[in-house]
């Protein structure tokens, strides 16, 4: 008896390590350990025997039915990480093809990023948004800002009429009466828009493009606190490495009035064709508010003071991104657009 | 403004570089557009001297000339010219020289003879015969004089100039001369002004004998001052003063024309003489134009001049328009005796307005435009009349005539100096403004807590009023140097910085359509008449109320857009042209409408072009619907067929909020596309995005979430063609059932096999819910039976087996 029941054990032993499938694992298990499994034969044939054999058989049998319930428990799991593993397999991927999308990507306009840049680094420093109409009066556009119609610097900007009172506006400045003659001061004002000028359209030139206007009122606001303004703007657009330059000009609507250059992020100032060699490129114009325009909007300028700029977004714009020629920001190609 | 160097140097001690001039200058306020050369482009050009001359070897034409430049060894140059000769001077180019067209000279072999340069003609380095007698003989340049060998050609010649164009901002008149702006380069380069010095030269006889003038408007001609020369000897000017016109682009024609146009340069201020024997009873009137008077101009055209036009005239007729140009029956030529010398202030403004109106501006016009000063205008005549004496010219003739209605007396404001220090966040002190406004020849002097400033004559930008404080601390900044103001950051009031509502939910409308895969167009705001047919806009459509410019670049771009549909057509058709085929597209942009007495109407849109394979109408729709859904009132939007003539008629539709139309989409119409050339199907909406914003839903509260299972349920319907989704969709939400119905949705419509004609099956997807239980077998199957019956009494629909 003894004997046989370790014949079944090496036997079952050896065919469990021959054993691959779930199934022959099963039925395995069943010819061995089932109801009529050949374990449960020798069990049901101990009857024939004395109580002390009984015994004895009955302990050894249960240690080899328990050896083989662990053994083919063991092999159980083999199998079944085995099976994963051939799933794992089959089911393998290449996983540099692409990937699949129910839409394309869409994008922004670049002009459109660069138009957030900008006014959310000054939203920051506490400014509005405010705006005013495209097509607006001369009297907002020219007179109120100290450009009476016989100032010559009117010639500095070619100007669309719609008739003898009204026209594109050439700048976003208009705003800045708007503002003046409608927001109680002290206040801090950012104004985007579109404006027209009669410019031939080339690779630097649009009759169309969009300006951002600051313009800050208060009680005391100095030169000083303009450059400050806009060194903190730029650094947000442009990134801290970047370098202004503050160089005085003229506008009949603020005075003293200043350009600001950038150092050109192009050749980092070392001088290339978008700066025409000289390491820095033109952005903004700015000043402290001229008083007659305050006086012209009804505020006193010896009581209110104002400091304003006005920033090109396309050219910003064109900066940021490299863009070498502004006629791309308008022809609307896909093959631009989609690379934003 | 072109300041040749050497002209600078007649007043101001040069002590720097030419680049770092045009940096100072910078710091001033002055931006210099580039350094001309007086010989622009050539370089490494000197004069050699032909030692010996022998044949080519080789060739019949050509000769070998040993070449001394001054160097250890002579050279060996190769040239076909004939007129050279043994102990020639010559401008040799040496390997590497660049000449006039671009053109670099190297070391070349020819016909087996090494040439290491070229013998250049006048021609070949840019001169004409005024530069240098003999430089447009055809052959080479042969020097004149001796120079030493090896001297570059530049030097040698005199043409050794370099000359600063520097770019004027409008405020400074006085600058556009050659004195005004090196009283400024003066200033920037810390040297002392050398002012200039006029001798005045004493006439003999008694002009009222030779001429007279009278100012009938002296509010458009505030001075006229003049004088007489006689026994005019007409040559040609010197040539230092033929050079330096030359320098600042001018051409030298006479002596007595030169004069004028020197002192134009110089002193800045236009003048013009007139052949005073062509001037009757030698009488200058200065008077409006009469109606219909014609005056023929230098040029030789004849101009209508109109009353509002000031004339230069003589008892019987017009010699000239003032400030802008002399007459052709006044012009001084060869034979000219007598001139008088005509030094003028006009103003400005009306000589802008008869420019515009003549259609014609002239150099002198544009001076009188950007202001010139009346103090200004007596000097320019004395330095025209001194030079005339210097150049010995003619006789000039008693006293200067001088009509005067111009206040010239001194200005003097009180500038409050601690306000200028406020302006500019400085804290200079008074004296020290002083001494840099006297930098500039500003005198000012500390009186208490103002600055009393002299203002000069030739600062007409500095004003009296309110603006002087603002003038001077203009001044004081650039000169203390607006670099040297540390910035800072606003302080006073703290503000809370916003973006307003209408931008916020434009970003809002930008970003979720950029989610749906769009692009962002900007196009311009331009249209014309051809494009607003093109669209099949009826007359009479609001969208026909174009603004009109009055000075548009052509037809096609003289009205303001109305819709933004042409434009977006236009950026189609050329990305179409450039073949990309699949794209979808939307742009927010204003529209205009003239409506209005006042200012346009101004609406702020937003387009949508999808185009592609894989495009329709309702992948469209779908993206629409993405915008409403995100302003929460796609609940609250229903659509109905509708829309503009150029949709495609059953494939187009309106889009209501609460029932306000606020846009509307579609597939555009295919005569359209075909005046666009656009070959494929285009499905384009527009919507009214302050309409929009209108209806936009409210803040959203938290709903519970379903404790009880929702149950799906499926239906299949056949109905007729004519049975809308949206019908199918209400009865189906509104069937008198005791459970809630949601998610009704259209999964499938389906025509063809199976299906009368004129008939077509739709299928639903949608769950019945309870709030407080779930839902038995019974309720379900009661509620199934409703919504059927509902369906087929409603709509005629049957169930679909």
């Amino acid at each position: 008896m003894d004997e046989a029941l370790q014949r079944i054990k090496q036997e079952t032993l050896a065919r469990l390590k021959e054993v691959r499938e779930e199934k022959e694992l099963e039925a395995l298990n069943v010819s061995v350990l089932g109801r009529n499994g050949a374990l449960t034969e020798i069990l049901r044939g101990m009857g024939k025997l004395d109580k002390e054999q009984r015994a004895k058989l009955g302990q050894a049998s249960n240690a080899v039915k328990k050896e083989l319930e662990e053994a083919i428990g063991a092999r159980r799991e083999e199998i079944a990480e085995m099976m994963l593993e051939r799933r794992f397999a089959e089911e393998a991927l290449d996983v540099t093809e692409p990937g699949k999308r129910r839409l394309p990507a869409g994008h922004l306009h670049p002009m459109t990023k660069t138009y957030r840049e900008i006014r959310d680094a000054l939203i920051g420093m506490g400014f509005t948004t405010f705006g005013g109409p495209e097509i607006e009066y001369d009297d907002y556009n020219f007179t109120k800002l100290n450009l009476p119609l016989d100032h010559p610097a009117r010639d500095m900007q070619d100007t669309f009429y719609v008739n003898d009172r009204v026209v594109l506006r050439t700048h976003t400045s208009p705003c800045e009466a708007r503002a003046l003659l409608n927001v109680k001061p002290p206040f801090r004002l950012v104004m985007p828009g579109r404006v027209f000028r009669v410019d031939e359209v080339d690779a630097s030139h649009s009759p169309v493009f969009m300006q951002m206007e600051g313009f800050v009122v208060d009680r005391e606001i100095t030169l000083a606190d303009l450059k400050g303004t806009l060194d903190t703007f730029v650094h947000a657009v442009f990134g801290e490495e970047v370098r202004t330059r503050f160089r005085p000009s003229y506008f009949p609507f603020t005075e003293p009035s200043a350009e600001v250059d950038i150092s050109c992020s192009i050749c980092g100032g070392k001088g290339c064709r978008v700066c025409k060699g000289t390491g820095w490129i033109e952005i903004l114009g700015c000043g402290v508010t001229n008083p007659h325009e305050l006086e012209n909007c009804g505020l006193d300028p010896r009581e209110w003071k104002a400091i304003a700029f006005g920033i090109g977004v396309d050219r910003v714009t064109s900066l940021k991104y490299g863009i070498t020629d502004i006629r791309l920001e308008y022809e609307n190609d896909a093959r631009f657009l989609r690379q934003f | 403004m072109k300041l040749p160097l050497s002209w600078l140097k007649e007043y101001v001690e040069w002590n720097v570089t030419p680049e770092e001039f045009v940096e100072r200058m910078m710091w001033r306020g002055f931006e210099t557009a580039g350094i001309l050369e007086e010989m622009p482009g050539i370089s490494g050009v000197v004069v050699g001297r032909i030692d010996a001359l022998a044949k080519h070897p080789n060739a019949d034409k050509l000769q070998i000339c040993t070449i001394d430049v001054g160097g250890e060894a002579p050279l060996c140059i190769i040239t076909g010219a004939t007129n050279v000769f043994e102990g020639a001077l010559v401008p040799v180019a040496l390997d590497g020289a660049k000449l006039a067209g671009g053109i670099t000279i190297q070391t070349t072999n020819m016909r087996g003879v090494e040439s290491c340069g070229m013998l250049c003609s006048g021609k070949e380095l840019g001169l004409t015969e005024a530069d240098y007698p003999g430089a447009e003989y055809n052959g080479i340049m042969i020097l004149k004089e001796a120079h030493p060998l090896g001297q570059p050609i530049q030097t040698a010649i005199g043409m050794d100039d370099i000359i600063f164009d520097i770019e004027l901002t409008p405020n400074r008149a006085d600058c556009q001369s050659i004195i005004g702006i090196c009283r400024e380069a003066a200033a920037a380069l810390g040297q002392k002004f050398q002012e200039p010095k006029i001798r005045p030269v004493a006439g003999v006889g008694n002009t009222a004998d030779y001429a007279s003038v009278t100012v009938e408007n002296s509010e458009l001609c505030p001075r006229y001052a003049a004088r007489v020369v006689t026994d005019l000897v007409i040559e040609p000017s010197p040539k230092w003063m033929q050079r330096r016109l030359r320098a600042v682009g001018m051409r030298p024609i006479n002596n007595i024309v030169d004069i004028t146009n020197y002192v134009l340069v110089e002193y800045g201020h236009p003048m013009h003489a007139f052949d005073l024997a062509c001037v009757a009873d030698g009488h200058i009137v200065v008077r409006n134009a009469y109606e219909n008077e014609k005056v023929i101009t230098l040029d030789g055209k004849e101009r209508a001049v109109t009353p509002d036009m000031l004339l230069i005239a003589d008892p019987e007729k017009g010699v000239g328009i003032a400030g802008v140009m002399g007459g052709e029956n006044s012009e001084i030529t060869e034979h000219t005796k007598a001139t008088l010398f005509e030094a003028a202030a006009f103003k400005g403004s009306n000589i802008r307005a008869t420019t515009r109106k003549l259609r014609h501006v002239t150099d002198a016009a544009a001076r009188f435009i950007k202001g010139v000063e009346p103090v200004n205008a007596y000097l320019a005549l004395e330095r025209a009349i001194e030079l005339v004496d210097d150049l010995h010219a003619g006789k000039v003739i008693g006293e200067p005539i001088d009509v005067c209605a111009a206040d010239v007396s001194e200005r003097v404001i009180d500038v409050d100096y601690a306000h200028v220090n406020r302006i500019l966040s400085t804290d200079l002190a008074p004296e020290r403004m002083v001494e840099m406004l006297g930098t500039i020849n500003i005198q000012a002097e500390v009186c208490g807590d103002k600055l009393r400033v002299r203002v000069p004559h030739f600062r007409t930008d500095i004003e009296s009023g309110i603006e002087a404080d603002w003038d001077i601390a203009e001044e004081v900044g650039r000169i203390y140097g607006y670099d040297n103001i540390p910035p800072t950051l606003m302080r006073g009031n703290t503000f809370r910085g916003r973006i307003g509502e209408d931008l916020k939910d434009e970003d809002t409308i930008k970003d979720t359509l950029v989610a749906q895969g769009c692009c962002e167009m900007y196009n311009y705001n331009f249209t014309g008449p051809a494009a607003l047919d093109a669209l099949r806009i009826p007359e009479g459509d609001e969208k026909r109320l174009a603004v009109k410019l009055l000075n548009p670049f052509g037809e096609d771009q003289s009205l303001m857009r109305t819709t933004l549909l042409a434009g977006v057509l236009d950026s189609l058709a050329r990305n179409f042209s450039r073949k990309t085929h699949q794209a979808r597209f939307f742009e927010v942009g204003n529209i205009h409408l003239d409506n209005n007495p006042d200012l346009p109407e101004e609406r702020k849109m937003l387009a949508l072009a999808f185009s592609g394979e894989d495009e329709n109408f309702f992948t469209l729709k779908g993206s629409i619907e993405a915008v409403l859904e995100t302003f929460n009132m796609l609940e609250r939007c229903t659509v109905e067929p509708g829309g503009g003539e150029y949709f495609q008629p059953g494939q187009k539709a309106l889009l209501r909020a609460d029932g306000e139309v606020v846009g509307e989409f579609g597939a555009i119409h295919p005569k359209v596309q075909k005046a666009w050339d656009i070959p494929q199907r285009v499905y384009y909406a527009e919507i009214n995005v302050e309409k929009l914003r209108a209806h936009k839903g409210g803040k959203r509260n938290y709903e519970p979430l379903p404790r009880f299972p929702k149950v799906p349920r499926d239906i299949a319907i056949v109905v007729a063609e004519t049975v809308t989704a949206a019908a199918v969709k209400e009865a189906i939400q509104k069937a008198p059932i005791e459970v809630a119905v949601g998610d009704v949705e259209l999964f499938d419509v389906y025509r063809g096999a199976g299906i009368p004609k004129g008939k077509k099956s739709m299928a639903y997807s949608f769950t019945l819910s309870a709030a407080d239980h779930t839902l038995k077998d019974d309720e379900i199957q009661k509620a199934m039976q409703c919504i059927i019956e509902t369906l087929a009494s409603q709509l005629g629909a049957q169930l679909r087996a």
